[in-house]
This record gives structure tokens, sequence and C-alpha cells, in this order.
């Protein structure tokens, strides 16, 4: 984000010959105050400060770019020297040209931490190697012992390639530094699960290669093949979703929103104004249906009998910050402000992580959708009973006393359409959270906002 | 033989005689380059007929102002300060004053500067380069319309045609003007035996008079700053036949993290390879690469679409990242790497 000051009148000051800033134009003032410097005190901005030392020193007049930052932002300037005289005791004039503010980069970074969130939600693993393959970090579902006797470990000790790949093709891969995709692998301890790997080469600032960054995706063909086996000879599987439409669908529906978000955003070069407005429609039904999918797939795997869920231990705290955090840029988009609980707070509970996190973000994403711009979305957590609560609350237009039950029925819109939503979400997120031995409730005066509960069984703090 | 001549050919020999030792240094750094850089004759020419002229202009000025402005009627400064023959060159041309980094850098890239353009002319002509600034004087912001209206009008005081470097003393870089000045007070003071005080006052008042603002280079810079901060995706990339070559320079420069000077040298380095990289690490397609490239190579090297596509970006970003860092660092690294075999980049 960038602010360009106009500036109708250059900012002018004047430094003596020790470098004292004698007087200054308000908007220079600030800068030097906000960089540490006191009235009448050194100049403070270290490159201005700098190009005047040069100016006083060659005694010469000149006219350069100068960068100056401070807590909120980058400044760059356009700046021009002016002796009064060569007499080397005289002020020195400055003024200022040009001035445009940039916000500080660093808030446009992805944040690691988010993107560890997503790979969560979505079931996958990360794991990290320097560049002789060995692991620096391991992040995969389940077992975390065994994530942390990975560490130092090569990869390739850790899990079998699959053929038709081998060893030598992976290696031969690295050894090349080219981006991995689609490599099968087998843990060889513990339960020996199947994981499909994609892998990114990861320089480092010095342009030297410094490993990989891998995505692990769960890909168990014994449960495939059992699901395979359970359908055979049904039009319509009870799994077909799940396991087979689920990710036949998903890779190109990703191809579709990936395209047309690189057109829409004009990374390939310009376009005409309506055609990346299409785009960006294209990309947004992508997604709509990329969801539904995902719906589809969890409405499945929650009627089968077999389901089950983890009993992590779970902090709703935690996890209240990180599903915020998720939907960040869509409330920023709305200019909706979230207020959370405090984050040195704990509040302990039992439940999947994964799971709890998929019914906290379902939650706060369907109050973002309904509320108004400009509102606040608050997220609160209580105890009692034995149980441990997290609330989301909006404000929007509410639910009527005889809706509050039906919300929560498969494909119910209550006569809405067109918002993105699929009618799936709160269903799920209640079968999840009885799944996991707790309730989702929702409490609401039309007119007045909702708040949705989500318990689950309280752990005792430890 | 008349007297004359006798006394010259003794004058030459003695000063031959003094300087002998430095005869095998010379032809070493003839016979044994360091680098792969070719220094054609003329650059060779124009960097000494460039050089000549700064002097003769910064002695000339020094002299108006002694003469005009402080009164001093030193018979010599008169001529000189009048347009007479100058005399501080040829003294300060072997006393190794003027043999200093910085001021052999500058005429390098001076000189390069020239090469390029030249090159430039025989792609376009000299009409439709100067026209290319016009396309800014009616940009939406006004700041961007007055910087280049200045550039255009730094731009028409330079003098010199195609080929030949303009040495006009306002283009000069403060550092180069301060370097020459010095030198050349000392040598009028010792050539016109005049008040070494009122010669150095009229030095500092050449230097407190001289403007980098008003300078070509700097204006070049400040349209660049502006351009590139309001970039729009209607023209996202220079191209020197585009934006001629100094804004060309200009803005590569701001995009790259790098100054003018370095874009300039690494013009003249066998392949233009680190020019390439730069092209690559700011992300230029790879049609407005080929195309640059050819607009400013000199015909002996082809640069493909293959060879441009395969550069890894990322390893293009960290080597500029590399060369943006401070000079003095970058030869204490490169010394310290050729001390100590065993650290990092052996």
């Amino acid at each position: 984000m960038t602010a360009a000051r106009k500036l109708s009148e250059p900012v002018r000051a004047e430094v003596d010959a020790d470098g004292l800033l004698l007087s200054a134009d308000p908007l220079l003032m600030r800068l030097h105050l906000r960089c540490g410097g006191k009235e009448g005190g050194p100049l403070a901005v270290p490159e201005l400060a700098g190009l005047c030392r040069l100016s006083r020193r060659l005694g010469m007049n000149l006219s350069r770019p100068v960068q100056a930052s401070d807590d909120d932002c980058r400044i760059e300037m356009w700046v021009e020297t002016r002796l009064a005289s060569p007499e080397k005791d005289q002020p020195l004039s400055l003024s200022i040209l040009d001035w445009k503010e940039y916000a500080h980069e660093e808030d446009d970074r992805p944040d690691p931490g988010r993107a560890r969130d997503f790979d969560r939600l979505e079931g996958r693993g990360v794991i990290r190697t320097d560049a002789a393959l060995r692991i620096i970090a391991q992040q995969m579902p389940g077992d975390a012992a065994r994530n942390f006797d990975a560490i130092g470990q090569s990869l390739v000790d850790i899990y079998d390639v699959i053929p038709p790949s081998a060893h030598a093709k992976l290696l031969e891969a690295v050894a090349e530094r080219q981006p991995i995709r689609n490599q099968r692998m087998r843990a060889k301890i513990g339960d020996q699960s199947l994981f499909l790997l994609q892998g990114q080469p990861l320089i480092d600032k010095a342009g030297l290669f410094a490993g990989y960054r891998f995505i692990a995706t769960p890909d168990d063909p014994e449960i495939r093949d059992q699901d395979i086996k359970r359908v055979s000879g049904k039009l319509i599987s009870d799994s077909l979703f799940g396991m087979q439409l689920g990710p036949a669908l998903r890779q190109p529906l990703g191809k579709i929103i990936a395209n047309a978000e690189t057109i829409s955003s004009k990374l390939e070069g310009p376009l005409r104004g309506d055609y990346a407005s299409y785009a960006k429609d294209i990309a947004s039904a992508g997604r709509h249906l990329l969801d539904l999918v995902n719906d589809l797939s969890d409405l499945e795997a929650i009627e089968r009998p077999e389901f089950t869920v983890a009993g992590d231990d779970i902090d709703l705290i935690d996890l209240a910050h990180r599903a915020a955090g998720l939907l960040a840029v869509k409330a920023a988009d709305h200019r909706i402000r979230m207020e959370l609980p405090d984050e040195q707070q704990k509040l302990p509970a039992s439940g999947e992580f994964r799971r709890s996190l998929q019914i906290l973000v379902n939650l706060i994403g369907n109050a973002i959708r309904y509320s108004p711009d400009g509102s606040v979305i608050k997220l609160s957590v209580s105890s009692d009973e034995g149980f441990a609560r997290i609330s989301v609350s909006d404000q929007g237009d509410g639910i009527a006393a005889e809706d509050q039950e039906r919300i929560f029925e498969k494909f119910e819109r209550l006569g809405r359409s067109g918002d993105g939503g699929s009618g799936l979400g709160l269903f799920i997120s209640r079968r999840l959270a009885r799944a996991m031995g707790g309730s989702l409730a929702v409490e609401s005066v039309a007119g007045k906002g909702s708040t949705f509960t989500l318990s689950l069984p309280e752990r005792k703090k430890s | 033989m008349d007297r004359t001549k006798q006394n010259d050919i003794i004058r030459r020999a003695g000063a031959m005689a003094g300087k002998a030792c430095f005869v095998a240094e010379d032809f070493a750094h003839v016979l044994f380059p360091r680098t792969d850089v070719v220094f054609n004759d003329r650059m060779r020419s124009n960097a000494r007929q460039y050089l000549r002229s700064v002097v003769r202009q910064i002695e000339m000025r020094i002299c108006e102002i002694a003469t005009r402005d402080l009164g001093v009627t030193q018979e010599t400064l008169l001529s000189i300060g009048q347009g007479g023959d100058g005399r501080s060159f040829a003294l300060l041309e072997h006393s190794g004053l003027l043999n200093k980094p910085e001021i052999v850098q500058h005429l390098f890239v001076k000189t390069q500067q020239s090469e390029l353009a030249a090159r430039l002319l025989q792609k376009i002509s000299q009409e439709d380069l100067e026209s290319t600034l016009t396309r800014h004087l009616d940009h939406e912001d006004p700041a961007v319309a007055e910087a280049a209206m200045g550039l255009l009008v730094a731009q028409s005081k330079t003098t010199g045609s195609a080929g030949e470097i303009a040495a006009t003393l306002a283009d000069l870089p403060p550092e180069i003007v301060y370097a020459i000045a010095w030198p050349v007070t000392a040598a009028l003071a010792r050539l016109s035996g005049s008040p070494v005080l009122r010669l150095q006052q009229a030095a500092e008042r050449l230097l407190a008079a001289h403007d980098e603002g008003a300078g070509v280079a700097r204006k070049a810079d400040r349209l660049a700053q502006l351009l590139e901060q309001g970039k729009t995706e209607q023209n996202p990339f220079p191209h020197p036949m585009k934006d001629g070559l100094t804004l060309f320079v200009a803005r590569l420069a701001r995009q790259s993290g790098l100054t003018s000077d370095q874009i300039v040298a690494f013009t003249a380095e066998p392949d233009m390879a680190r020019f390439i990289v730069v092209l690559r690490a700011a992300d230029y397609p790879v049609q407005d690469a080929l195309s640059i490239y050819v607009a400013l190579a000199s015909g002996d090297h082809i640069l493909t679409a293959a060879t441009y596509g395969e550069l890894d970006r990322d390893r293009s970003l960290a080597l500029v990242s590399r060369w943006a860092a401070p000079d003095a660092y970058q030869n204490a690294d490169r010394i310290l790497s050729r001390d100590y075999p065993g650290a990092d980049g052996q």
C-alpha cells in the first residue's frame, strides 16, 4: 500500500554546521521526532543527515533520492541541499521536493504460521529439509512424537519412495534443484501411512540452495480400495465425493481458480478491464464449486458409520486466534473488526484440532458473510458443567426463532442464494461437534445479530 | 640540430629517466588485463578527450572567478579565464592526480555511455530519440510532467554529437568536480604564482555554485523515481528506444537497487552477462529483454529466448542484491575471500 503526498510546496528545513536541526516544516519535523530526534537536536533521519554532511564536506549543492523509515512506513523523498554561502558555519537549507510513503512490506508477507494452519485445516503435513535432505522440521498430521523423532534424519531414511518412482529418481530431481511433484512415499515407522509429496526447492538470501519444503497429503490406497469395493455395483456410490469425484474435481478446479486469478490480477500482462472482471467471476465461481466439493466430501464422511474423530488436546482460545487469522483478509475486505479473547489465556478442551478449526472457520466465515460492512464480530469463551465453550457473535440481521433449528438442516439456505454458501456448513459443523462429544447451538433475535456457540468437553488445565 | 630542439630532447630525457621504472608496469597492464572488458581505440580517445575537456572547463571557470570576481590580475589566469590555452591538464596528466579511482570509473562510465548512445542511434533516429521524453510532458501527475520537462531542458543544454562524449560542467557529479577542482587549483597556483588564498576562494565559489540537481543524471533519476512510484501496467518496463538511454538506465537502476553507473558498466562486460541478470531479476518479459539487448549490444553476440528463459530468477535476484551492496563491502569481501581461501565463496 502506498500513499503519495502531493507536495504543493517543498518541505523545507535548516541544518547547522554541527548537524543540528534548526527548523523544519511539520512533515519533516514529525519524521525527525519519530526517528528518535529532539527539537533542536541532531537531525535524526540517517540518510538525510548523511546527505547534509556530504554536502557540507564537498561545499556543494546536492540533489538526491533519500529513503527513511519509521514504525509505520518507508518514505521515499527527493531532496536538494543548498549552502547559503561557501562559509562553512552557515546553515544548510534542505528542500524536499517529493514525498511518498509505503506501508512496510512485512504486512503483505504471508505469515508462515497462517500457512501451516491452512495445511492443517486441509489435513496436510509439512516437512522442511536442509540441502542434504535432512529433516529440520516436520509437522505431520497425527503422531506428534514421530515428528520430533524425525528431526535430523534423512528424508529417505524415514520414508520409502513408492514405485514406479525410485530413490534414484527423487535424488536426481533434488540434485537438479527441481520441484518435486506427486511423489508417493510411505512412512517406514509407525502406521506406515502413505503420503503424496509436493516439494519446492528453497533458495537462501545468498542465492544458494538451502533445501526443500514438502507438503505431504495423506494418500491411503487401502481405504480407497475398500471404498471402491464397497461402492462397486452402485451407480451413485456412498463415497462418491470423498473418494472418487472429490479428488477428481479438486485438481481441475484448483487449476481453473489459479489460472483465473492469474488472469484477473493481470500478472501475465495488460488486459481489457471487462476481461479481468470475467476472470474474477470465473475464479469466484470456481472457489464456490470447490467449497461445495469439500462440503459434499465432508458430508459423506460424517454420514459414514465408521466416522470417528481424534481426541486431541486443544485450546479453544488458540483455535479462535488461528481461525480469525485465516479469515483476517476476508474480514478486512468488508472492514469488519474481530474482537478476540486474550491470547495469554487458555481454555483447554478435547476434540480433533482440524475439525474444531473447521467449525470455527465456518462460523466466522458465516458471520462475515451475513454481517454489514464495518461491523464487529466478537469471539468469547466460557466454561461450565464440564464443557468449554466458544461463541461467535455478529451484528447481522439475526435469525427468526422458527428458523433457528432449520439452519442446521442439510442444504437449508433460508431462501438465500448467490452468496457463496452451500447450505451444508452448519449441518456438517453440528455433526462434527456432536462426534467430538460436544454441541453447536445458536441464539438470535431477528434484527439483533446471532451468537453461535460451540461446546466441547472441557479438559483439566495441566 | 638547433639549440631549442636540443634543450627539448634533454628535458624529455630527464623526465623519462624519472618515470622509466613505470614502463614495465604500464606494459604489463596492456599485456595482462585483469578483466575481459575490451577498451577499443575510440573509447580510449573519447575518454582522454573528455577528461581534457572537463579539466579545461574547471580551470577556465576558476580563472574566471578569480580574475573577474576576486580582482586577481595575474596574466596567465586572465588568459585562461578568457578562453586562452589551458595549462593544468599537461601538469596534472602525468602527476597521477587524475588517476584516482573515482575519476577513472567516471571516465569509463561516460565512455561506455557514449558507446551505447552510438549503438542506439544505429537503430533509431536522433529526432525519434529526442522525442521520447515529450510523451511524459502531458503526464497526469504534474510532478512527473515537471521532472520530464526538467530532463528535456537539461539534455538540450548538453552538447556533443553522436558518438562523442559531451563534457558539460553542469552534468558532472559533485564528487568528480570536487576531485578535479582542487588539483586544478593547485596546478594553477604553481603555474601562475598567484596568491593561493584567492585561487582557493575561487575554487570554493565554483563548488558552491555547482547545482547537482541541474545535471542530466539527477534529472533522469528523479523522473525515474516518480515514474517507478506511479508505475502503471501500460508501461511497466522501460526500453531505451521508448525512454531514451539515460532515463532507461535510471529506471532500471531504480528497479534493481543498483546505481545508473553500475548498469552502464555492466553493458561493457563480455556478453553483457550481468546486465542480462539484472533484467531477469527485475522480471523483464523475454521479448522486452531480447529487444533491449539488441538495441544496446554491439552486434557480436546474440541473446536467445531460451538462454534468457532458463535464467533462474531467484538466483538472479540474489546476485543483484549482492552487487547492490556498498562498494567498500564488496571490495573487502573480495579481498578477504582471496586472502582466506577457505572462506565462503571459494
